[in-house]
C-alpha cells in the first residue's frame, strides 16, 4: 500500500506538466525577460552565439524527471543559438559511453557522473581537453574553484595536464530525508550528532517500527549508495586526509580504518534496522526505496541519500513539508567537525565541434544554472547565481550545508579508478549486504585495485 | 531520410544487388572469361565449374571473415597485449594470469559450468517428456504450441515477466510476486515437508540415477572392449562421465542439505538474492525458453521411430515406461545430442538474462556477463578479451564434435 | 483384459492432467504480465495479479481542508468536508480510518475520536469534521483511511506507452524503430545465405568441407567479442553507427545458421531432379533459381521466422551498433531496459512496454509456427 490519492491526484497533475513541457521544446519553461533570473547573460551569450543549423548531441545518465529538467535548460540554448541540440539519457552511460568513443562514435558532450571514468578516457586520449580560459573562469567564479579544476584535470595520452570537464550541477550526499509528519506523529526529534542518530535508530526498534530504508539497485551501477554510505563514514570516523589517502590509493582498501567505517555501515543494515531486512537492501531499487517512507504504516523513517532524490519521490510531494531532510551528522565525540560529503556531474567534449565550445560556453552563464534550480534537484557552486531563485527552501537549506561543512569531500568512489569506483567498489558493497564481513569485502576490492595498479 | 523508407530501399537494394552480382558474375563466366566454345570449351567448362562455387561463396565469405572471423583473431591479439596510452604492448599471458587470480573470475566460471549443465539437461528431459506425453493426446498440438511460444520472447521481455513473478515485498505487505505468495502459503506442516522436502529429494535422486545410468552407458563400451574406439572418443566418453559424476556429488549434497536447511516459513524471500540457489532461479527462465526448442525436435524424433518397433515390443509385453525408456529413447539419442548442444551453445553467449536480472551480483555472475564488465565497465580490454578466449575454448569440444558430425555426414 | 483396460484409461487420465499443469505452468507467467499490463498502478501494488478480478483494500491519506477554510467559534476551530470532493475518483466507503501514520486503521468509519483538544468523526461515505483547539495548519491534517475499491481494467497504459506523443519513455518510435531493422536484417541474410548453401550443398569443389566445419564452427562463436573491433570497422568506413551498421552485423551474425539450415535442407532434396537438369544442359545458375529455391521454401520460411525473432528481440548488437546520441533510434528491448532501471516498480508501465514488444514475435509465431517447426528440423535432425 504505498501509494495514496494524492500521489494518484499528482500524477494526473505531473502528466499534464509533462505535456506542457514537452510540448514546450520551443517554448520555454520562464519567459525570457521575466522574474529575477540573470538574464543579461543571456542575451550576452546569444548575441555572442550562432550556431544556425548546426546540431550538437549530447548523453548522460539523466533519465525521466532529470531529463525533462535538463531538456528545459538545454531549450535556452537551442533559443539563444538556433542550433540542434539533442539528449539521450541511459541507465547504463557508463558502458554506453565508452563503446562509443572506443569506436569515434562518440557524442559530441558526455555528462560523465564520475570523474574516474573521464580520467580513464582522458589517458587514452578520447577526450578533447576544455577551451583555453575554461580553467580560469572556474577557479574565480566556483566556490573553492580550484578543487573544481582540480577534480577535473587529468594527464593526457601524451602525459601532460589539462582541464578535461567542467562541472555543472552539484549533489550534497550527507543527507537524511524523513516525513516531518511522520516524526511528529511518533514524537522524535532530529537528531544532531551520530550518537543521537543511533539512539534513534535503536528507539524506531524498540517501537517495532523499521527506521531505514536502504536500496542500493541501480540496474548496471547497483552498489553505488553503499559507497556513500561508507565515504560519509569514513569522514565521520577519520581525519579527512586519511579520506584522501584512501581515494588516491596510497592506504590500502582493506586498511584497518576503511575496514572500520565499512562496519559502521553495517551497523545500519542489521536485519531489524532496514525495511525488508538486509537481504532486500540489495535488490531494493535506489529509485524505489524512498517509497517506504511515504506508504502508510511507515515502511521507515529514515533515507540516507544524496540531494537529488527528491526527483523520485511520489508525484506531488512538496519537499520541506510533505518530506524533509537534516544532516547526516558526525560523531561528537570524534571530533571532526560537520564533514560533507558532495559530488556533481562533468561535462567533457567527446567528440569536438564549434556547437560543444558553445555549450561549454554557455555553461558558463549563471542562466544557464539558474534555469534548472528554479524548478527542482539542482545545486550550483557557481557563486554569480541569484540564490533567491532556489525551486524550493529546501535547495536554498542544502546550499547552506554546503557552506557550513567545516570539511568537504568529493565522492570518493566517482575519483577512484573506473574499475573500483564503477567496479569493484560497487560488488563489494553488494557482497557486504549480502552477508560478508566488512574484512572480506574489503580484500576483494583491494585485490581488484591492487591488481589494476600493477 | 526516413528510416521506413530507408529499409525499404535496403532490402530492395541488397535483393536486386545480391541477384545481379550472381546472375552478371556468372554470365561473365560464361561467356566472357571462359565461354564453352574456341580451342578447348572442355577445359573452359571446367575452369568455369572451378570458379563458380567462389562467386556463389564470395559475399558469403566476405561476411564471415570480416563479422567473425577477424574479431576471433582480434580478440586473441588482445588477450595477449595490455594497453598503455598510445597503443598496445604485448603482455604475454599476464591477462589470463590476472584473471585466474580473481574470484569473480571463477564465481563465473563456476556458475557457467551449473549453468552449462543444468539448462540443457533440464530443458531436454521437460522437452522429452512434453513431447512424449503429447503425442497421443487429441488437443497435444495446441498444448504443444502453448508451451513453444516462449521462444518468440526476448530474453528481456521473459526478464521482466520472471522479475514480476520473483518481486518482493515486505510481510506487512500484500504480495505480489507469485513465488512469495506461494511460498507464504507453507507453514511448515506436513504438506510443506512434502512439496519442499521430500518431492524435491525424490526428483533429485531421480537425477542422481540418471547421471549414473549416463555414467554407465558412456563406459560400459569401453570398459566391456566391445567396440574398438577411438582416441577422441573414449575422452568424449571420459570427460562426459566426469561432468556426470560432478553433478551426482552435487546432487548428494543438495538432498543432504535439503534435508537439513531451516526452511523461513512465514517470511517473504528476495529470491534473487539467496547465493547459489538465484542461479537456478536465473536458470528457470531459459528453461522456460528453451524446453519448446526441445521438445519441437523430439516430437518429429519420436514420430520417426517406425511403429513396428513398439508395436513389437508391446507384443512382448514391455509397459509404457519400458516402451519410453528401452525404446524410444534410444532410437532418437542422436537428436537428444543435438537438442543438448544447441541449447549448450545458447547458454554459454546468453548474458541477457543475467545482465537484466541480477547484473552479477549476488554470486550469479556468468562468463559472458563476466566478459562484458570487463570491457565496458573496467575497461580492461585484455582481461575481457581472455575471458571471451575462455568462452570460445568452452564452446570448442562442442565445435569439433559439430565438425565431426558434419563431416561423416558428407562421406 | 479388463484390468489392463482399466490402467490404461488412468494412465490416460493421468497424461491430460500432467500436460494440462504442464501448460499451465507455461503460460501462467505471461498471462501475469499480460493482465499486469490491463491494471492501474495502485491496483497491481495492492493485490496479486491473479486476484485481479476481484475488489482489494486500499489504504489512502487524505488531507482536510486547510486552514483558511476554517470556521472559528470560541477558540474552536472547525473544519468539514468529503475526502472525495474534487478528488477526481469516484467516492468510495471508508470502512477503517485514523490519524496516525502507524496506525492508519485504527478507527471505524462513524467513529468519534477526541484527543488532546482535537476531535475527528469520519462517515462511511467520506465526510469528515475536524475541530481542534489551535488553529490548524495551513495545508489542512493529515489523516488515514481504507476502503474496498473495486476490480479496475484499463487500456490507459496502452494509451499512454504507445499513443501518447508528449512520453518521452513511449514505446511508438521504438516500435517502428524495431520494425525498421529486423525486416532488412532478415531479408538480406537469406540473399546471401542460399547461394552459398546451394554451392556448398552441391557443387564439387575443394575447400568445401573446410567451408562447411568453418560455418558450423561459426555458429557457436560468441558475438559479444566482435562488437568493438566491428564498430571500429563501421567507423573507419564510414558508415558509423546507425540503420546500415546494424543491417550488416544482423546479416553476418545470421549468416551460419542461415547457410547451415539451408545446406541441411537443400542437401536433402532428390538428387535426381538436379542431375537430371544438369543433363538437360541447365547451368548452375538456372538450377539454382529455378529448382532449388522454390523447393527450399519451408527451410527459407524457417530462417526467416527465426532471424526476425532473433533481430527483433536483440538488445545487445542494436546497442552497439544502432542506437547513437541522436536519440532518435532506439529500439523497444533497450527502451525496457531503461524503464527496469528507472520505473522499476511501475509494473503496469513495465508489462504494457513488455507486451508492446512481444507482440509481434508472437503473432508471429501462432501464424508461421508449421513453418518454423519445419525448418528447424531440416536445420537440426537428419
Amino acid at each position: 500500500m504505498t501509494r495514496t490519492i494524492t500521489a494518484r491526484l499528482g500524477a494526473g497533475v505531473a502528466a499534464l506538466a509533462l505535456m506542457a513541457g514537452t510540448a514546450g521544446a520551443q517554448s520555454l519553461m520562464f519567459p525570457i525577460d521575466e522574474g529575477d533570473f540573470n538574464w543579461d547573460s543571456y542575451h550576452e551569450f546569444a548575441d555572442a552565439t550562432d550556431l544556425s543549423g548546426q546540431s550538437l548531441t549530447i548523453s548522460g545518465p539523466w533519465l525521466s524527471v532529470d531529463q525533462e529538467l535538463f531538456e528545459s535548460v538545454l531549450a535556452y540554448f537551442e533559443e539563444a543559438t538556433g542550433a540542434d541540440v539533442s539528449y539521450v539519457g541511459s541507465d547504463s552511460f557508463e558502458q554506453q559511453i565508452v563503446i562509443d568513443v572506443e569506436a569515434g562514435s562518440a557524442p559530441n558532450i558526455g555528462v560523465f557522473p564520475q570523474p574516474g571514468l573521464l580520467n580513464t578516457l582522458a589517458n587514452r586520449g578520447l577526450v578533447t581537453p576544455m577551451p583555453e580560459g575554461t580553467e580560469e573562469w572556474i577557479a574565480e567564479n566556483y566556490a573553492a574553484g580550484q578543487s573544481w579544476v582540480d577534480l577535473a584535470t587529468f594527464e593526457g595520452p601524451e602525459g601532460e595536464e589539462d582541464l578535461y570537464g567542467l562541472f555543472y550541477k552539484a549533489d550534497v550526499k550527507s543527507l537524511v530525508w524523513y516525513i516531518p509528519e511522520n516524526f511528529e506523529d511518533a514524537g522524535y526529534e532530529i537528531p544532531e550528532t551520530m550518537e543521537d542518530l543511533k539512539a534513534l535508530t535503536e528507539q524506531i526498534v524498540e517501537d517495532g517500527e523499521t527506521p531505514w530504508c536502504i536500496g542500493l539497485g541501480s540496474g548496471g551501477a547497483t552498489g553505488w549508495p553503499a559507497t556513500d554510505w561508507v565515504e560519509d563514514m569514513v569522514l565521520r570516523t577519520q581525519p579527512p586526509e586519511v579520506y584522501d589517502q584512501w581515494v588516491s590509493h596510497e592506504i590500502p582498501f582493506n586498511d584497518e580504518r576503511i575496514v572500520n567505517a565499512i562496519s559502521e555501515f553495517g551497523y545500519f543494515l542489521q536485519d531489524d534496522f532496514v525495511a525488508g531486512g538486509s537481504q532486500a537492501v540489495a535488490s531494493t531499487d535506489f529509485r524505489d526505496s524512498p517509497q517506504g517512507l511515504f506508504s502508510f504504516p511507515p515502511q521507515c523513517y529514515m533515507h540516507h541519500m544524496a540531494s537529488f532524490i527528491p526527483s523520485f519521490f511520489p508525484e506531488g510531494t512538496v519537499v520541506g513539508e510533505d518530506a524533509d531532510f537534516f544532516y547526516f551528522p558526525a560523531y561528537e565525540e570524534e571530533d571532526l567537525g560537520q564533514p560533507v560529503l558532495g559530488a556533481g556531474t562533468v561535462f567533457a567534449i567527446t567528440d569536438e565541434n564549434e556547437a560543444a565550445n558553445a555549450f561549454m560556453q554557455f555553461l558558463q552563464t549563471p542562466i544557464a544554472h539558474e534555469i534548472w534550480m528554479a524548478q527542482s534537484g539542482f545545486l550550483t557552486p557557481l557563486t554569480t547565481v541569484n540564490t533567491d531563485l532556489f525551486g524550493d527552501p529546501t535547495l536554498g537549506r542544502m546550499n547552506e550545508i554546503l557552506l557550513d561543512a567545516t570539511t568537504f569531500r568529493f565522492d570518493g568512489s566517482d575519483l577512484m579508478p573506473g574499475a573500483i569506483g564503477a567496479g569493484a567498489f560497487w560488488t563489494g558493497m553488494v557482497d557486504f549486504a549480502g552477508g560478508a564481513s566488512a574484512q572480506e569485502a574489503a580484500d576483494e576490492i583491494e585485490d581488484a585495485w591492487a591488481a589494476i595498479d600493477q | 531520410m526516413n528510416p521506413v523508407f530507408q529499409g525499404v530501399l535496403a532490402i530492395a537494394v541488397a535483393v536486386a544487388g545480391c541477384g545481379a552480382y550472381f546472375y552478371l558474375s556468372n554470365l561473365f563466366l560464361d561467356r566472357v572469361l571462359y565461354p564453352p566454345t574456341g580451342r578447348d570449351p572442355g577445359r573452359n567448362v571446367n575452369r568455369a565449374n572451378a570458379i563458380r562455387p567462389w562467386l556463389f561463396l564470395a559475399p558469403a565469405i566476405l561476411f564471415l571473415a570480416l563479422y567473425l572471423g577477424y574479431p576471433v583473431i582480434e580478440t586473441l591479439r588482445l588477450s595477449v597485449t595490455d594497453r598503455v596510452p598510445g597503443g598496445f604492448v604485448w603482455a604475454g599471458f599476464d591477462n589470463y594470469a590476472q584473471m585466474s587470480r580473481e574470484s569473480k573470475f571463477w564465481e563465473a566460471f563456476r556458475n557457467n559450468l551449473l549453468w552449462l549443465i543444468v539448462v540443457p539437461a533440464v530443458s531436454t528431459a521437460l522437452g522429452l517428456l512434453v513431447a512424449q506425453l503429447t503425442d497421443r493426446i487429441s488437443w497435444g498440438n495446441v498444448a504443444k504450441s502453448l508451451i513453444f511460444m516462449p521462444m518468440a520472447i526476448s530474453f528481456v521481455g521473459a526478464s521482466v515477466i520472471f522479475k514480476l513473478i520473483y518481486d518482493y515485498r515486505p510481510a506487512s505487505q500484500e504480495q505480489i510476486g507469485v513465488l512469495n505468495a506461494v511460498w507464504l502459503q507453507f507453514d511448515g506442516g506436513l504438506a510443506s515437508v512434502l512439496v519442499l522436502r521430500v518431492v524435491p529429494g525424490l526428483l533429485l535422486a531421480g537425477f542422481i540415477a540418471a547421471a549414473a545410468w549416463l555414467i554407465w552407458a558412456m563406459l560400459e563400451p569401453v570398459l566391456l572392449g566391445r567396440r574398438k574406439q577411438g582416441a577422441l572418443s573414449i575422452l568424449l566418453r571420459a570427460a562426459l562421465s566426469l561432468g556426470a559424476l560432478f553433478l551426482i556429488w552435487r546432487a548428494v549434497t543438495s538432498i543432504i542439505g535439503l534435508a537439513l536447511v531451516d526452511l523461513p516459513y512465514g517470511q517473504p524471500q528476495t529470491w534473487l538474492t539467496i547465493p547459489f540457489w538465484n542461479n537456478f532461479f536465473l536458470m528457470v527462465v531459459l528453461i522456460w525458453i528453451q524446453t519448446g526448442f526441445a521438445m519441437v525436435l523430439l516430437s518429429a524424433a519420436l514420430r520417426g521411430i517406425p511403429d513396428e518397433t513398439v508395436e513389437a515390443a508391446i507384443v512382448d509385453g514391455a509397459g509404457p515406461f519400458q516402451i519410453f525408456f528401452r525404446i524410444k529413447v534410444p532410437q532418437i539419442a542422436g537428436t537428444i545430442a543435438v537438442v543438448w548442444t544447441t541449447i549448450t551453445v545458447t547458454v554459454l553467449k546468453v548474458f541477457d538474462i543475467v545482465y537484466a536480472m541480477t547484473n552479477g551480483q549476488w554470486e550469479t555472475q556468468v562468463l559472458a556477463n563476466y566478459m562484458y564488465d570487463k570491457l565496458f565497465r573496467s575497461n580492461d580490454w585484455g582481461v575481457g578479451s581472455a575471458a571471451a578466449i575462455v568462452i570460445m575454448l568452452l564452446v570448442t569440444p562442442i565445435l569439433v564434435w559439430n565438425i565431426y558430425n558434419a563431416r561423416r555426414e558428407m562421406r | 483384459m479388463d484390468n489392463i483396460a482399466g490402467t490404461k484409461s488412468s494412465l490416460t487420465w493421468a497424461v491430460h492432467i500432467t500436460v494440462v499443469l504442464l501448460v499451465a505452468l507455461w503460460v501462467f507467467p505471461t498471462v501475469g504480465l499480460l493482465v499486469s499490463s490491463f491494471r492501474t498502478g495502485d491496483q497491481i501494488s495492492t493485490s496479486g495479479w491473479w486476484r485481479a478480478a476481484f475488489p482489494t483494500e486500499q489504504t489512502m491519506q487524505f488531507r482536510t481542508a486547510g486552514a483558511d477554510e476554517a470556521i472559528e467559534e470560541d477558540g474552536v476551530w472547525t473544519l468539514t468536508g468529503n475526502v472525495f470532493d474534487g478528488s477526481g475518483t469516484d467516492p468510495l466507503t471508508i470502512s477503517a480510518w485514523g490519524t496516525s501514520s502507524r496506525t492508519p486503521n485504527a478507527y471505524e468509519a462513524g467513529e468519534m475520536v477526541e484527543d488532546d483538544g482535537e476531535s475527528w468523526t469520519v462517515l462511511e461515505n467520506g465526510d469528515y469534521t475536524y475541530t481542534s483547539t489551535e488553529e490548524p495548519s495551513r495545508r489542512g491534517e493529515r489523516f488515514f483511511g481504507s476502503a474496498l475499491v473495486a476490480p479496475e481494467f484499463t487500456f490507459g497504459n496502452y494509451q499512454r506507452m504507445l499513443f501518447d506523443p508528449s512520453n518521452v519513455q513511449g514505446m511508438s518510435q521504438a516500435f517502428f524503430n524495431t520494425l525498421t531493422v529486423s525486416i532488412p536484417a532478415t531479408i538480406i541474410p537469406i540473399v546471401v545465405a542460399a547461394f552459398a548453401a546451394y554451392a556448398l550443398a552441391w557443387m564439387e569443389f575443394p575447400g568445401r568441407a573446410l567451408l562447411i566445419a568453418a560455418v558450423v564452427g561459426f555458429l557457436v562463436v560468441p558475438l559479444q567479442l566482435a562488437l568493438i573491433p566491428l564498430l571500429r570497422l563501421h567507423n573507419a568506413i564510414g558508415i558509423g553507427k546507425g540503420y546500415m551498421g546494424v543491417w550488416l552485423a544482423h546479416t553476418a551474425f545470421g549468416l551460419p545458421l542461415a547457410i547451415y539450415i539451408l545446406r541441411n535442407y537443400m542437401v536433402g532434396l532428390p538428387r535426381d531432379i538436379i542431375e537430371n537438369a544438369r543433363v538437360d544442359g541447365a547451368t548452375d545458375f538456372q538450377i539454382f533459381m529455378r529448382i532449388i529455391l522454390p523447393l527450399s521454401f519451408p527451410a527459407l520460411a524457417a530462417f526467416a521466422i527465426f532471424q526476425f525473432l532473433w533481430t527483433w528481440n536483440d538488445l545487445l548488437v542494436a546497442l552497439v551498433f544502432l542506437i547513437d546520441s541522436s536519440g532518435k533510434t532506439t529500439v523497444m528491448t533497450r527502451q525496457i531496459i531503461e524503464l527496469l532501471g528507472t520505473r522499476g516498480g511501475d509494473w503496469e508501465i513495465l508489462a504494457t512496454a513488455a507486451f508492446v514488444s512481444m507482440a509481434v514475435p508472437l503473432a508471429v509465431f501462432f501464424l508461421m509456427q508449421k513453418y518454423l517447426v519445419r525448418g528447424l528440423l531440416a536445420g537440426s535432425v537428419k
